[in-house]
């Protein structure tokens, strides 16, 4: 008779210790770890290289008969083309200062993990065919060939990767891991291997605006509604202007903001506000899409994406585009949009705000204003009537999201807003905060639902800091400027620290935001009951 | 339980917590022991932090402390939840609880057996199974909330596409046009 395992035997996962090493240490496709292949035919409308199906749990592939070659031939093209990536090859030491700042390691314990290691994992394979001593030495100096358990690999770890860039922060030469990822995803694209939730939203922005694919009248009716229900709040129906020409600002936000919860309260947020300052612009149903999913792709396919606001910006004669509270959308803008699309439209001019009269210098080369800055400058003026007491059942914290807070370095604006728009704020530990801000762990198209196990543990560090708040100042909300951090951070916070609720910070405004004319606020833009509100006052109402 | 009994658990906690985590952080991949060995920050090394965390609560329970079951529920949860979402099977997630027993026998047991408080002993062991029942509860209830989790998503991805799609199915409202 067979006998059963202790629990010794059950939880040991390295019987042979030292088993491999991880140069030999195969990828593992459990279900929940892995995103899902994109579809065939979106591959093939999209014009991606060998589309082909596919399953990442599968022994084979599929991959074209002279992947190697592809592959290859692909990262030589993007060493010649992007001088960081040769030099971000080359330069790394191994000193270990990026490996525990990655909130996948800290999570999952994984190695492979460590920002130093997952760029290995590329490095092995340049350092075989372009540094002398790979040539000659091979696996010896830490080299080696491609094979399709490398293209495995390449995979999962490139997907294990937010591009979030704590680590780059930490490091003593700067080195962008985030780049490395970009370009092993790139890579892997070239073979027909990508996935459905970056792939669609792709398809979907490139023929209809916007990740959902919905038509252009659908979204307007969308977005009345919730115009309707600022009137139910609030007893005024906010205007929404659209595809209008001769506007002076055209207004570009995520698409989660308005298709859904929680980023459509954030959305009515910046309705009741753009009503209430009689702001000059339009919103635009082709570009009526902040998030770059191309930016998870490739180069060009980012580039296309990206198009479209300096397109929209043209056709409608907007002098200056004011963006929403995105996470990647910034990146793309703060680091990528000159080079993918610039210079800006002629006509365009630097931002300039229509209330205060502040130039907003530096978006003089983008003409792209975030929306903290543009609110945080009217506060600053004092040009709006907040009350701060309707936010008052709230004690709320601010997750810095990653692409503002260390690609534009978005840091004092939010909270100099939320600050105002609440009484009870309290920050996070410090080194969770501010440019050291742990990542959601759903970054860069991996807020998809198959993998919430991996999101789960990917967004430890963040829970673990959002349950320490909680537990220790009574923190029972986290406001944020990414639309994929409000979708993603609410289960997390579930999860990690249940009775925490997440919101973007327009939503805080609005809820704050005293307008002219309107009725007596009795609920917020959740429509639920507002502290403070006495019985009596509410019935004398009626 | 009698005093001395305490008394004597009480003599090896240090030990037994330090080599319940060791074995706890030995079933991470090798190169990640040592990370998690050295480094005390609890959110730069959260999976250390909150094992150690959860050591001294479960040998606190074990041993028989006047302990609140909600605070051991708490600091349990912490560590049982991360061990929910990281790659284990179920089994190798909670096994982790077990790795006292071993621990517990070597180091307390002769000690225990020789002035007569075997039967003390046997209690404590005990004990640590109804933790590892407590930590079963726990598990559970974070796989479920995972899997709400996801539902809840997709639902709230396209919450307002539903509602819009919701209108149109119940025709134009009175005073509108078609």
């Amino acid at each position: 008779m067979a006998k059963l395992p202790t629990p010794q035997m059950l939880v040991a996962s390295r019987p042979n210790f030292p088993d491999e090493p991880w140069i030999d240490t195969k990828p593992e496709f459990t279900p929940g770890s892995y995103c899902y292949p994109a579809k065939k035919e979106t591959m093939e409308l999209m014009h991606m290289p060998h589309p082909h199906e596919w399953d990442p749990a599968a022994e084979d592939w599929n991959l074209p008969e002279n992947w190697e070659k592809i592959l290859c031939d692909a990262f030589d093209d993007r060493l010649a083309r992007h001088r960081s990536l040769k030099l971000f090859m080359d330069i790394c030491v191994r000193c270990g200062a990026c490996a525990d700042k990655c909130h996948f390691f800290l999570g999952t314990n994984d190695p492979k993990n460590m920002p130093v290691l997952r760029a290995e994992l590329l490095r092995s394979l340049y350092r075989r065919d372009y540094t002398m001593l790979g040539k000659l030495l091979g696996k010896r100096v830490g080299a080696r060939g491609w094979d399709k358990e490398v293209v495995k690999e390449l995979f999962s770890y490139a997907y294990q990767c937010t591009e979030c860039r704590r680590c780059s922060l930490f490091c003593p030469y700067g080195i962008d891991t985030a780049e490395i990822t970009a370009i092993v995803r790139e890579l892997l694209h070239e073979v027909g291997l990508g996935t459905h939730w970056i792939m669609d939203p792709v398809k979907n922005c490139s023929f209809t605006g916007n990740h959902l694919g919905i038509q252009p009248h659908s979204f307007v009716e969308i977005v009345e509604m919730l115009a309707d229900d600022c009137e139910t709040i609030t007893g005024i129906r906010p205007k929404t202007p659209f595809n209008e020409k001769g506007h002076e600002i055209l207004f570009i936000t995520p698409s989660g903001d308005v298709f859904a919860d929680p980023g459509i309260y954030t959305f009515m947020g910046y309705l009741l506000l753009f009503h209430e300052l009689d702001l000059d612009y339009t919103f635009s149903t082709y570009s009526s899409e902040g998030g770059n999913f191309g930016s998870f792709t490739s180069f060009n396919m980012a580039k296309k994406l990206n198009a479209k606001m300096y397109a929209e910006a043209e056709r409608l004669g907007a002098k200056w585009i004011l963006g929403g509270e995105c996470g990647h959308m910034w990146r793309v803008i703060n680091q990528y949009m000159d080079t993918y699309n610039g210079p800006s439209p002629s006509h365009m001019i630097t931002p300039k705000s229509p209330i205060t009269g502040t130039v907003f210098k530096n978006a003089a080369s983008t003409k792209m204003v975030h929306i903290a800055e543009f609110t945080a400058d009217l506060i600053y003026h004092n040009k709006l009537k907040l009350d701060p007491s309707r936010n008052d059942h709230i004690v709320t914290t601010f997750h810095d999201s990653c692409n503002p807070a260390r690609a534009m370095g978005l840091l004092d604006e939010p909270r100099y807003v939320l600050k105002h728009v609440c009484n009870n704020f309290v920050e996070m530990p410090e080194n969770t905060i501010r440019e050291q801000t742990f990542c959601c762990g759903s970054g860069s198209g991996l807020n998809t639902e198959e993998i919430m196990e991996l999101r789960m543990r990917a967004g430890m560090p963040r829970g673990n800091a959002l349950r320490y708040v909680q537990q220790k100042h009574g923190v029972n909300h986290m406001a944020c400027v990414c639309a994929i951090d409000r979708a993603t951070l609410t289960p997390l916070a579930n999860y990690w620290a249940p009775g925490v609720t997440v919101s973007g910070l327009h939503e805080l405004v609005g809820n704050a935001l005293v307008m002219k004319g309107e009725s007596k606020r009795t609920m917020d833009l959740r429509q639920e009951d507002l502290p403070n509100v006495t019985d009596d006052e509410a019935e004398g109402e009626e | 339980m009698s005093k001395m009994a305490l008394e004597l658990l009480r003599e090896h906690k240090k030990e037994v917590v330090n080599a319940w985590v060791d074995a706890v952080f030995a079933t991470y991949p090798f190169e990640t022991t040592g990370f998690l060995r050295t480094k005390q920050d609890p959110f730069g090394n959260p999976v250390a932090h909150m094992t150690r965390e959860s050591a001294a609560i479960l040998f606190d329970a074990v041993a028989g402390e006047e302990m609140y079951p909600p605070t051991v529920k708490a600091a349990l949860e912490r560590f049982v939840k991360l061990r929910a979402v990281q790659k284990f099977v179920p089994s190798e997630s909670l096994a982790v609880i077990y790795l006292m027993k071993p621990i517990l026998r070597k180091q307390v047991l002769p000690a225990m057996s020789r002035v007569g408080q075997l039967a003390a002993y046997l209690e404590a062991e005990s004990r640590l199974d109804s933790l590892a029942l407590l930590a079963f509860d726990i598990y559970s209830e974070a796989r479920e909330t995972l899997a709400e989790a996801r539902i809840k998503e997709i639902r709230n991805q396209h919450a307002q596409l539903a509602r819009w799609a919701q209108r149109l199915e119940a025709g134009p409202r009175s005073g509108e046009k078609p």
